[in-house]
C-alpha cells in the first residue's frame, strides 16, 4: 500500500518546544524537530535526555510549555494530526482480556476507521507481524515479543502516515527485531514516515535515514548519519614498519599538505597513520612521501565515525571530555 | 460514534472477563428466585409449601400485587441492589479509572483522535454498565417472577434501572474521582467505602432529627388539643388543676424543645442538600411502585403510647407514621434527584478537570 505524504510539507516540523516539570526539571529547552516525508527518523540520547517526553508532546500525552509547528501539516496534538499517526508507546499496556485482533480491531476503532475495513486490516496486520495463528487467543497469553507485534500491528491499523515508535523492538528476541527492522523498510517503501525512538545504536544505524540526538533537553545533532560524520571522516594509511619521523609523538601535530594528522597507531608489525580532513586528491602527496622514504604502503582506506561514537561525542562535555551526567537539564 | 461504541464493546469484554460479574449475575437470580417461592394467602406467607400464620400480613389485607412489589423493593432493590450488590460492584469497577491512567495504557488512548474529557467520561460511564447489567437482570427477572407468581405485570419495575443505576454513579463518581487522584484501586475503593458511610450517617441523622421534629410537632398539637377540652383523654372527667398545670409545663416544654429541633433540622437538612441523597434515591422507587397500591395503613387514632425511639406519650403511632411519609414525600423529586446530579456533576468536573491538565 502507497502511503500518500503529506502536501509536500515536513510530516513533523515543530520548532521552540520547551517542556519544565516543576521549576527544577527543564525536560525540553526549545527542541526543533524536522522529519520529512517518507523517511525513517531515529530519536537517540541517553536516558532522560528528554527523548520520549518529546514524543509525548507529539501524541499529545504531555502539554509542552511551548510548541510552534505542524504534524501531518496539522497543529501539534490536534485530532486532524492523531487520525494520521501510528503510535506504539514504550512498555504499552494492551488489556490482557482482548485477543490480538480485538486489541488491534479497538485500536483502530479509536482511530475512527470504519468496521469493515478495521476488521479486514486487523488480519493482514496480525498475518504480517507473524501472528495469523494467534490472533484469536488472549494478549495475556502473549510473550513480550508478541505483545509488540500485535502492539505494531495496532499501530498501523489506521494506515498512518506517520508512524510513531518507542523502542520497538524492547523484549524481542534477535529474529524477531530483524523481521521488525525488515517491517520499518517496508514502511518506508510504502511511504510512511517513522519517527524511531530507540537506544540500540545498530538498530538505528541499520535503518534510519536520519537521526536527532538529544542531550539535556536540547537537541545536540541532527541530520543524516553521514552528514553528521563528514567532519569525523579520515584517511587511514596503514604502512609497514615504524612511523615517519614526521608523524612521531613529538611532532604529530604536524600540519601536513593537506589534512591534519589525527592520530598514529601500531598494528603488529604495521603503522597506522589517520588524517582528518583528506580526500583522495589530497592523500596523493602524502602517498607520494611515503613512497618517496621508500616505505611500503599496505593499505588506504576511508574511515567515518561509527554511530555510537558519534552518540558519544555528542554526549560528552567538549570542556571536561566528561559524559554529560544523564538525566534533563536542573 | 465508533469510538464510544468501542469503549463500551471493550467495557463489556472487561466486565464479561471477571468472575465476580457472573457471580453477580447468579446471585441476582437466586435473589429473584427467593422472593418467586415466597408466597401470600389468607393464613399468612407460604414458603416452598409452608404456611407461616400472620394476622397482619395475608391476602386479605395484603394484595399479592402488593406483596411482590413491597418484597422487590424492601428485599431487592434496598437491600440486595442498594448494599450487597452495589458492594460487589464497586470492587469490581473500582479499577477501571486507574488501569485507565496506568502508564502504558493511557499512552494508547491519548494517542487517538478523541477529547480528553470525552475518554474520562465515557470511560466514567463504562463503569456504571455493571450495576446497569446487574439490575437490568434482576428487574427482568424480578417482572417474569412477579407476573407468575402474582400475575401482575408490572413495568413500573424497569423503573429500577434508571434509579438504581443513578444511585450507583452517586457513589461511582467518588471512586472515579479518588481512582484518578490516587490511581489505585484499593484507596479509591476504601475511600469510597468511608464517603458512602458518611453520605450514610448524614442522611440518618437527617432522618432522625426530621422524625423528632415530626413527633414534637404532633406532641405540641396534642398538649395544646387536651388543654383546650380540659377534659381527660376519654373525655369522662374534667382535668383537675394539678393535670392542667403539669400539661402546661409540658407543652413549655414540648415548645422549648421545638427550638432546638429547628435549629437541628437547619443544619442538618442544610448539609444533607450538598450530598446524594443516596436513601432517598433508593425511596423514589417505593414512592411509585407502592403509592398507588395497596398497602395495609393504621388507623390513625389507633396505637396511642410510645413508639420507636421519639414516639412521645400523647402521639398515636398511626398519626405519627402518616405524618413521617407524607414529610418524606413532600421532598419533590426535582430536589433529591437535583441535588444529588448536582453533587455527582461536581466531583465528575473536578474529576475531568484533573484529567484533562494532567500530563502522562
Amino acid at each position: 500500500m502507497k502511503v500518500h505524504p503529506t502536501d509536500g510539507g515536513l510530516a513533523v516540523d515543530v520548532d521552540g518546544v520547551r517542556k519544565n516539570y516543576g521549576r527544577r526539571i527543564r525536560a525540553l529547552q526549545g527542541v526543533s524537530l524536522h522529519v520529512a516525508p517518507g523517511e525513517i527518523f531515529g530519536l537517540l540520547g541517553p536516558n532522560g535526555a528528554g527523548k520520549s517526553t518529546l514524543v509525548k508532546v507529539l501524541m499529545t500525552l504531555v502539554r509542552a510549555d511551548e510548541a510552534r509547528g505542524s504534524v501531518l501539516g496539522h497543529p501539534v496534538g490536534s485530532s486532524a494530526a492523531l487520525e494520521g499517526i501510528g503510535y506504539l508507546p514504550e512498555h504499552h499496556r494492551f488489556p490482557a482480556f482482548l485477543t490480538g485482533r480485538q486489541a488491534v480491531e479497538f485500536s483502530g476503532a479509536m482511530s475512527k476507521v470504519d468496521r469493515p475495513t478495521r476488521k479486514r486490516r486487523a488480519a493482514e496486520l496480525l498475518d504480517r507481524v507473524g501472528l495469523g495463528s494467534w490472533m484469536d487467543r488472549k494478549l495475556g497469553s502473549y510473550s513480550k515479543g508478541m505483545k509488540q507485534r500485535a502492539g505494531l500491528a495496532a499501530a498501523l491499523v489506521n494506515d498512518p502516515k506517520l508512524v510513531v515508535l518507542d523502542e520497538p523492538t524492547d523484549g524481542v528476541d534477535p529474529v524477531g527485531r530483524r523481521e521488525i527492522r525488515d517491517l520499518l523498510v517496508e514502511m518506508r517503501a510504502e511511504g510512511r514516515t517513522v519517527l524511531l525512538n530507540s537506544h540500540l545504536l545498530s538498530e538505528v544505524e541499520g535503518v534510519c535515514d536520519r537521526v536527532g540526538i538529544l542531550v539535556q533537553g536540547r537537541l545536540a545533532a541532527q541530520g543524516t548519519i553521514d552528514e553528521l560524520t563528514a567532519s569525523s571522516r579520515r584517511y587511514e594509511i596503514v604502512i609497514a614498519g615504524e612511523a615517519p619521523v614526521w608523524c612521531d609523538a613529538e611532532t604529530r601535530i604536524e600540519r601536513v599538505p593537506a589534512g591534519t594528522l589525527q592520530g598514529v597507531g601500531i598494528a603488529g608489525a604495521a603503522t597506522r597513520l589517520m588524517f582528518l580532513g583528506l580526500d583522495a586528491h589530497g592523500a596523493q602527496p602524502l602517498l607520494d612521501r611515503l613512497r618517496a622514504e621508500g616505505r611500503t604502503v599496505v593499505s588506504v582506506q576511508t574511515v567515518r565515525e561509527s554511530l555510537e561514537d558519534l552518540f558519544l561525542r555528542a554526549v560528552t562535555d567538549p570542556s571536561t571530555g566528561l559524559i554529560l551526567k544523564p538525566g534533563a537539564a536542573r | 460514534m465508533t469510538q464510544t461504541a468501542a469503549i463500551f464493546l471493550s467495557a463489556y469484554r472487561e466486565l464479561s472477563a471477571r468472575r465476580l460479574f457472573w457471580l453477580a449475575l447468579v446471585i441476582n437470580v437466586l435473589v429473584v428466585a427467593l422472593f418467586a417461592s415466597l408466597g401470600i394467602n389468607e393464613q399468612g406467607i407460604s414458603f416452598l409449601g409452608w404456611t407461616f400464620d400472620s394476622p397482619f400480613y395475608n391476602s386479605t389485607t395484603t394484595s399479592p400485587e402488593t406483596f411482590y412489589k413491597s418484597l422487590f423493593v424492601a428485599l431487592g432493590v434496598d437491600w440486595w441492589l442498594g448494599l450487597i450488590a452495589t458492594l460487589l460492584a464497586l470492587v469490581t469497577t473500582c479499577g477501571i479509572i486507574p488501569d485507565l491512567v496506568a502508564p502504558g495504557s493511557i499512552d494508547l488512548l491519548l494517542a487517538k483522535p478523541i477529547g480528553r474529557a470525552r475518554l474520562f467520561l465515557t470511560k466514567y460511564a463504562t463503569g456504571l454498565l455493571f450495576a446497569a447489567l446487574q439490575v437490568t437482570v434482576f428487574s427482568l427477572a424480578s417482572f417474569a417472577a412477579i407476573g407468575l407468581r402474582g400475575n401482575v405485570w408490572e413495568w413500573g419495575l424497569f423503573l429500577a434501572v434508571p434509579i438504581v443505576t443513578f444511585f450507583y454513579s452517586l457513589l461511582y463518581c467518588i471512586c472515579a474521582l479518588v481512582g484518578m487522584l490516587t490511581k489505585s484501586s484499593v484507596a479509591s475503593l476504601i475511600l469510597t467505602l468511608l464517603a458512602w458511610t458518611v453520605i450514610f450517617s448524614v442522611n440518618l441523622s437527617e432522618s432522625i432529627v426530621v422524625a423528632g421534629r415530626i413527633a414534637n410537632s404532633l406532641e405540641t398539637v396534642a398538649i395544646e388539643k387536651e388543654l383546650t377540652a380540659g377534659v381527660t383523654e376519654d373525655g369522662s372527667e374534667p382535668l383537675e388543676e394539678s393535670d392542667l398545670e403539669t400539661l402546661r409545663s409540658d407543652l413549655q416544654r414540648a415548645k422549648d424543645n421545638r427550638v432546638d429541633w429547628d435549629r437541628a433540622y437547619f443544619w442538618f437538612h442544610g448539609i444533607k442538600s450538598f450530598v446524594p441523597k443516596t436513601g432517598d434515591t433508593l425511596e423514589l422507587l417505593d414512592r411509585w411502585l407502592l403509592a398507588s397500591a395497596s398497602m395495609p395503613t393504621r388507623d390513625p387514632d389507633s396505637e396511642r403510647g410510645p413508639q420507636r425511639a421519639f414516639g412521645p406519650r400523647r402521639v398515636k403511632r398511626g398519626e405519627y407514621e402518616r405524618a413521617l411519609k407524607e414529610e418524606e414525600r413532600s421532598r419533590s423529586i426535582a430536589w433529591v434527584l437535583g441535588t444529588s446530579a448536582a453533587f455527582e456533576a461536581g466531583i465528575l468536573l473536578l474529576a475531568t478537570v484533573v484529567f484533562v491538565r494532567r500530563d502522562y
